[in-house]
């Protein structure tokens, strides 16, 4: 019971989010132009009619109340073409929006985190209605109109279903549609429009069926009729009705004879569904008339193509998965298997085969069903930018790349609050306080602020640039020595690491805390985040030219590809992508300090040595460092040789977090993020080739 | 799930109102280090033997490191280098026994596994002597005159004892 219920509370929160997320993209998009389209228009009100209903249906009285307003609001809207409205209005009505939007997502807020609604709305109901009011104020005539339309509507239901008067009309169509669809006016209209479409010269009756849900009955018990001038249009016509869905029968009835010149037929029900929205949803005739016909329709097949799945679940799945890729390989690797006679072994190898090819592709799919387009963050910042350019009054585009790039779901998540920051600081901080700031910069007076996706081989990169005020690395080495932050003489660091001070925690640059930013968490915070999740950020800026962050983050958590390499009896996992080199070297070669620390020389840079097993403290016969291999790896700006046993083989591995019982021994900071079980059944460490650098060297 | 909660709400309860009543609890008892333990079979998952484990670099040396359980992996702790004893070669008789303390998974290495046998935990007394380590939490002596040591999972599931 208990159980029904959450699912429903998860359901709701699940729908209501994403429509208020479409929500958000529409106005967002809309401002720009300052302009509503119709189909937004109609979209926001069904937006509206959803939330109001499933919010009433779940008892939440404050999200029912407030969409129900807004519903109201674009009825009108709606009714009125949103070219009615006068132009300041229309800010309005986007500052209005933007503010109902917040206040839904406040009380979506509410009960996501279980606690008690805002009971007391009645203020901001009130500043919707007061607007309402206002905008009707120059055309109050439109309860009137509604009136008559309703009127003429019952008049048209009387006349049951004697043929409409229309003298003109050399054939009619008369159409049933089946029993029980549902909104039968809209139904007929989409099939009027459809007809529209094609260039058919017609009428139609009841007339006014998209305007007035009272022809409804009159269309469930009467059916509607087309009125045609010609019989070309007729037969044309009787084409599209074909692959209309919902038709349950029509029939072609001549006025004079008032004879059925065809036996009635039968609409092909079982044709395949047709996305009727699609054409009603492009083509937009009179913005009036389609209004209400693609909202029903509109909505239709996106149903169809996605389920909201848990993400346990998937979890779930991708952890069997990857054990039965496992299982898979031990199976096919087994020793029993060389007692098999010749031919047998050689067609159990042939189905192995094909089973290894079908785990492939499980594995592939399992892995893509994590991973969800980028779009979602960026349209969040989309939001930002735009709250953000009023507040501070500057004139900033943002400008995005790349957003359809697919990142794992658990990356998504953890990636949107550093990437809100660092948009949040460069619109603050970065962007200048003026356009004429910017004029005399030489600069387009309006600034740009770039968001970029791309995947690059096993990574994704995201860059927020800015073409603002650029950093100066003079005032952050002064502010770092202000705080005490400088762990060097001034003059040693390099324009990189002056840069990289802003990552530092307790650094901000700024000297008063704003509303956006500056409290001192910035970038250490975006800095640690973006490690958590195995990323590495880096920022590049020119004084008076701008600045960009660049994140890279492993497409997925779930699954790497590492070298093995062996540690006396320990298999230890590297992830390739922090490999750059792997080499012998000769006693001759290595370096000493004074304190015996080994380093080698690599295409002209001195890199140090770590041996593992003796970071590990581990049993192995090769300590001598010719005997061994030398791995160069490089991790962030970090770059340094691990000393290793020997190589093993490269293999794509299920990363799986060490039991919790381990959090205590400090180990991920010690470079053991996590361990993976191989083909035999054994366990192997991965490493972490930034945290095993700082704890081996850095702490030194 | 909710049936071992029963249970264990049902134990809490025995232990509340069992002063001078019997309250018997089926046991494991094990052998390690040459002390015979004992502790709830409600906590045992499984017992395997003649199993890989895959040392863990840094930590304790009584952390034998993870093993591998049908694709799940869980650490393994012997027992006999928790009580401080010097390490004995693994053999066939070694077994690591699986617990379930409270949702933590984790596998004991003991010198060799015993039997089951029931066990009246009134007749428990604690240990008479003040001691750093706390791995054992109480004594018993059963009807073959044995005594045996009462293990303290909680304290070994908890992080307490390290």
């Amino acid at each position: 019971m208990d159980n029904g219920m959450e699912s429903m509370l998860d359901t709701y929160l699940y729908e209501t989010n994403s429509l208020l997320d479409r929500l958000d993209e529409m106005l967002v998009a809309d401002e720009e132009t300052e302009d509503f389209s119709t189909d937004d228009v109609n979209e926001i009100f069904r937006i509206m009619h959803t939330i109001k209903g499933s919010s009433a249906m779940m008892e939440f009285g404050s999200l029912s109340t407030i969409a129900h307003r807004i519903e109201d609001l674009f009825f009108y809207i709606r009714d009125k073409g949103i070219s009615s409205l006068a132009h300041e209005h229309r800010k309005e009505l986007f500052n209005l929006m933007f503010r109902s939007e917040d206040q839904l997502r406040g009380e979506v807020a509410k009960v996501e985190s279980g606690s008690p609604l805002s009971e007391n709305i009645d203020e901001f109901t009130a500043e919707i209605e007061g607007f309402l009011a206002k905008i009707s104020g120059n055309g109050d005539s439109s309860q009137d109109e509604a009136s008559t339309a309703g009127a003429s509507g019952q008049t048209a239901a009387e006349d049951d279903s004697a043929l409409p008067d229309d003298p003109q009309a050399a054939c009619f169509i008369h159409i049933f549609l089946e029993e029980g669809v549902g909104m039968e006016n809209l139904r007929a209209y989409m099939i009027v429009n459809a007809l529209k479409e094609v260039g058919a010269d017609f009428r139609y009756y009841p007339a006014n069926m998209d305007t007035d849900s009272g022809t409804c009955q009159t269309i469930i018990e009467n059916g509607f009729f087309l009125a045609f001038d010609s019989q070309e249009n007729t037969s044309m016509a009787e084409d599209i009705l074909k692959t209309q869905n919902h038709i349950h029968s029509y029939e072609i009835v001549e006025p004079a004879a008032k004879e059925t010149t065809q036996p009635e037929a039968e609409a092909p029900a079982a044709l395949p569904e047709q996305p009727v929205s699609a054409p009603a949803a492009k083509e937009a005739p009179a913005p009036k008339q389609e209004s209400g016909a693609a909202a029903p329709a509109s909505h239709a097949p996106v149903k169809q193509s996605l389920i909201s799945v848990n993400l346990s679940k998937l979890d779930s799945l991708v952890d069997i998965v990857g054990e039965i890729v496992i299982t898979e390989s031990m199976v096919t690797a087994s020793p029993e298997l060389s007692h098999l006679p010749r031919d047998s072994y050689d067609n159990f190898m042939q189905s192995a085969r094909q089973l290894r090819k079908l785990t492939d592709d499980l594995q592939d799919i399992s892995m893509s069903l994590r991973m969800v387009p980028i779009s979602g963050v960026f349209q969040k910042m989309n939001r930002i930018v735009r709250d953000m350019k009023q507040k501070l009054n500057k004139d900033v585009r943002l400008t995005v790349i790349g957003e359809n790039t697919e990142v794992d779901k658990t990356i998504i998540d953890s990636i949107q609050d550093p990437i809100m920051h660092i948009v949040r600081n460069s619109m603050d901080h970065g962007i200048e306080e003026t356009a004429a700031e910017r004029i005399a910069a030489g600069k387009d007076p309006q600034g740009e602020l770039i968001l970029s996706a791309s995947h690059s081989s096993s990574e994704v990169v995201i860059s927020i640039s800015d073409d603002g005020y650029g950093m100066d690395a003079g005032k952050l080495l002064a502010k770092a020595r202000e705080k005490g932050l400088l762990t060097k003489p001034e003059s040693e660091y390099s324009q990189k690491e002056a840069l990289g001070l802003i990552m530092l925690p307790g650094f901000s640059t700024n000297q008063t805390v704003t509303e956006y930013s500056g409290r001192g968490v910035g970038m250490d915070v975006v800095k640690k985040n973006i490690e958590a999740v195995g990323g590495t950020v880096s920022l590049t800026s020119e004084l008076g030219v701008g600045t960009t962050i660049t994140m890279s983050i492993p497409l997925t958590l779930a699954i790497v590809t590492g070298m093995k390499v062996t540690v006396g009896n320990s298999i230890f996992t590297i992830p390739i992508s922090n490999i750059r080199q792997s080499f012998k070297v000769r006693n001759e070669e290595v370096v000493l300090d004074e304190c015996g620390h080994e380093m080698v020389d690599r295409m002209g840079t001195f890199y140090p040595i770590i041996r593992l097993h003796r970071f590990y403290n581990l049993d192995t016969e090769i300590t001598s460092i010719e005997d061994g291999i030398l791995l160069w790896v490089e991790a962030s700006d970090r770059s340094y040789c691990l000393f290793v046993d020997d190589l093993i083989d490269e293999q794509q591995v299920v990363v799986k977090s060490l039991p919790s019982f381990f959090n205590e021994f400090g180990l991920k900071n010690a470079g053991i993020t996590g361990c993976t079980i191989l083909g035999d059944g054994n366990i192997s460490i991965i490493l972490d080739i930034l945290t095993l650098y700082m704890a081996a060297i850095e702490t030194i | 799930m909710s049936n071992q909660e029963e249970t264990l709400v049902q134990n809490v309860q025995d232990f509340g109102e069992s002063e001078g009543k019997q309250s018997i609890e089926r046991c494991l008892t094990f052998e390690s280090g040459g002390l015979v333990m004992f502790l709830s079979t409600e906590y045992v998952t499984e017992i395997i033997n003649d199993y890989p484990i895959t040392p863990i670099p840094l930590v304790p040396s009584f952390i034998k490191g993870v093993i591998n359980v049908r694709g799940r992996i869980f650490p393994a702790l012997d027992i006999r280098l928790c009580m401080g004893m010097p390490q004995l070669e693994y053999t066939n008789k070694t077994c690591i026994i699986m617990l379930n303390i409270d949702s933590t998974v984790l596998g004991i290495v003991v010198d060799s596994v015993q039997k089951v046998m029931d066990i009246d935990l009134n007749q428990v007394h604690p240990i008479p002597i003040k001691r750093r380590q706390k791995l054992l939490d109480g004594m018993v002596t059963v009807e073959d005159g044995r005594v045996l040591m009462s293990f303290d999972y909680k304290a070994l599931a908890s992080g307490q004892y390290n």
